[in-house]
């Protein structure tokens, strides 16, 4: 055997496994979407669009909110890891910061309902402390929930990328900036931030990306209309066995989340030129 | 010597963790003088540079600039601008950008940093560059550019952390000589730190001589080059060759006594701390003149004799090892001399440093003095 075939033969079973648990039920996903009784149409789409454009609205403000959210907490937390003067505060946070990213989904919806509730934690410290009366406490349980618990648990993942990128740079342009007479607000955003963009611009879009596919969250805070994509496709999927307009709403998801991922390429392509 | 006092440190002392770094350094510079800070690596240099420039809090002593006691400022409140060894330009900015960001921090107009950055880059020949990202510049214009940045706000003291030391040596050269004129004709304030003796030389008003955080020895360059203070100054400033002898002192004249080493001779004290005992004598091999065995010195000064061991030619004379009493010393000639061949060094008197050999007890000698006397000192 030549050593290209059996190059070959080797990552056969990898592209093996993408193949067919990838690739083929994408493909069989998208032609699903276009079948309507047996032959091929728009109908799905109309569908979709009649009963389900607020939630396409929603999703995509929800998950943009909580991304810029995220990338303002990660360049924070990142930021005072590189600029803060307290050693004992530096090593709590970065002690601190990752544990969210161990949590899954699942759990993070159930901490925020027992957090966020009318009766939860959050409402009770604060009518503890005199803050508010429990007549005024409001749920939290709807769109702010979700983008709670996006940030809560996407930000450490974000921040360590953008930690980690920070800490590698050169600490000499920090103390250019310092000797020149830039506040460590100066240093942190013209200074710092410029130089790790790329690097939060991933993990920004890898979040976003994962966010747009969570299905936990918006069921078991915010059930009710209007909602995001993943819960309406369960939905569509579990109540009524309509995959037609299930497949048409995940081709939505995806093209939502590749417009992002072609802003990450225009922007290396950019850089590279 | 020491100026009138501009830029001052009383007793500054550094430490990390339980090292100390630094140890009661006392300096003052004066307006307008360039002094550079040289000694090896992990002398405490650079440490010094970044306590005067602010990043380091010195953990002793004081220092002042203009009379204000500036110890506790931050790095931006003390007048000064540091250029890095690293350059550290920002690469997400131009060169413009890059330049021009200081002055942008004081809140000047546009229009006003757009003049005095076109001013800065025709003065340092960056211009036409100005539009330019650093990682899209040669070794040499970062430089210039990091140098610009700093000059660009004007500062008082401008302080210089090995900034030549990642230029290939030919540019390096002619930026030595550039960087000076320039710094004449500001009229700055410059504190350069360097372990290059050649480039301290040439460019400094005053070299400052650091050895194990403490200074050695400060003085003009021809001063720490032709009167080293100690046998540490005169190895760093190129006299490595090494001799061990023993003298005598007699008024103003030390007599070396004649041993393995060669016949001896006498040289005049010439305001040196100079006792009887045993002696380190240090000399650079360009200050040696090989002779054959049998010529005869045409001036005062100090014979060895020895075996030449090996033979180079690295331009301009020859370079020869030469083994004298037990030691390999290194001594150049006109012509070159074969190996296995017996030679004289001679070493003029005023080039000869004499150093008393830190114990105090001369080089012992079997039968002449027992082993237990020399321990004490």
């Amino acid at each position: 055997m030549s050593r290209r075939l059996l190059g070959l033969f080797l990552v056969l079973p990898a592209l093996a496994v993408i193949a067919l648990l990838f690739i083929l039920p994408l493909i069989m996903s998208a032609v699903g979407a276009f079948q309507v009784d047996g032959s091929f149409g728009w109908g799905n789409f109309t569908k979709t669009f009649d009963l389900y454009t607020k939630d396409i609205i929603f999703t995509v403000v929800i998950v943009s909110l909580s991304t810029a959210l995220i990338g303002l907490a990660s360049i924070a937390i990142g930021g005072y890891l590189t600029l803060g003067n307290n050693p004992v505060a530096v090593s709590i946070l970065r002690f601190l910061y990752r544990w969210p990213m161990f949590i899954p989904f699942i759990v993070v919806g159930q901490l925020m309902r027992t957090f966020l509730s009318k009766n939860g934690m959050m409402n009770n410290t604060a009518v503890s402390l005199g803050l508010m009366t429990p007549l005024d406490t409001v749920s939290f349980l709807d769109w702010r929930g979700i983008v709670f618990a996006f940030v809560w648990k996407q930000t450490p993942f974000v921040a360590l990328l953008v930690a980690g990128a920070m800490a590698s740079l050169n600490r000499d342009t920090i103390e250019a900036a310092r000797n020149l007479g830039a506040s460590k607000l100066r240093v942190l955003f013209e200074i710092i931030v410029p130089q790790v963009a790329v690097t939060l611009t991933v993990g920004l879009i890898l979040s976003f990306v994962t966010m747009m596919s969570v299905l936990s969250v918006p069921l078991m805070i915010n059930a009710q209309t209007p909602t995001m994509l993943t819960a309406d496709i369960a939905f569509r999927v579990n109540a009524y066995g309509d995959y037609g307009v299930a497949n048409a709403l995940g081709l939505i998801s995806l093209v939502l989340a590749s417009s992002v991922a072609w802003i990450y390429l225009r922007i290396s392509l950019k850089e590279r030129t | 010597m020491s100026g009138d006092g501009f830029l001052q440190l009383r007793g500054v002392a550094s430490r990390y963790g339980q090292t100390r770094v630094l140890k009661d350094i006392d300096l003052s510079i004066g307006k307008g003088e360039f002094v550079a800070l040289l000694g090896s690596s992990g002398c405490g240099k650079t440490t010094l540079l970044r306590v005067i420039a602010g990043f380091i809090e010195p953990s002793d002593g004081q220092v002042t600039v203009d009379g204000r006691d500036i110890t506790r400022h931050q790095p931006d409140k003390r007048g000064m601008a540091l250029v890095f060894q690293s350059y550290a330009l920002w690469p997400h900015m131009t060169v413009a950008q890059n330049i021009g960001y200081g002055l942008k921090l004081r809140g000047i107009s546009r229009e006003e940093i757009t003049r005095r950055v076109l001013e800065m880059a025709a003065m340092l020949g960056l211009a036409g560059l100005e539009e330019r990202k650093p990682a899209n510049l040669s070794g040499g214009q970062r430089q210039r550019v990091a140098l610009g940045r700093a000059l660009a706000i004007d500062p008082e003291i401008l302080l210089l952390d090995e900034p030549l030391s990642n230029l290939d040596a030919r540019i390096r050269l002619s930026v030595r000589h550039e960087l000076r004129a320039l710094q004449k004709r500001l009229g700055i304030t410059a504190v350069h730190v360097t372990h290059d003796r050649e480039e301290a030389m040439v460019m400094a008003d005053r070299i400052v001589i650091l050895d194990g955080g403490r200074i050695a020895q400060q003085g003009s360059p021809e001063e720490v080059y032709n009167r080293p203070a100690s046998s540490f100054v005169a190895a760093f400033m190129g006299a490595e060759n090494l001799l061990e002898l023993d003298g005598v002192r007699d008024g103003e004249i030390f007599v070396l006594q004649p041993g393995a080493a060669g016949e001896g001779g006498s040289v005049p004290v010439a305001g040196r701390a100079l006792e009887s005992g045993a002696v380190e004598a240090r000399f650079r091999p360009e200050a040696a003149r090989l002779t054959d065995i049998d010529a005869a010195a045409s001036q005062p000064g100090v014979r060895f004799f020895g075996e030449v061991m090996s033979v180079s030619y690295p331009g301009g004379h020859w370079r020869h090892a030469v083994k004298v009493g037990g030691r390999e010393i290194m001594a150049d000639a006109d012509r070159a001399f074969t190996p296995g061949q017996p030679v004289a060094v001679f070493v003029p008197a005023e080039t000869l440093f004499l150093f008393n050999t830190p114990s105090g007890a001369p080089v012992s000698r079997p039968g002449l003095l027992p082993e237990a006397v020399k321990i004490p000192a």
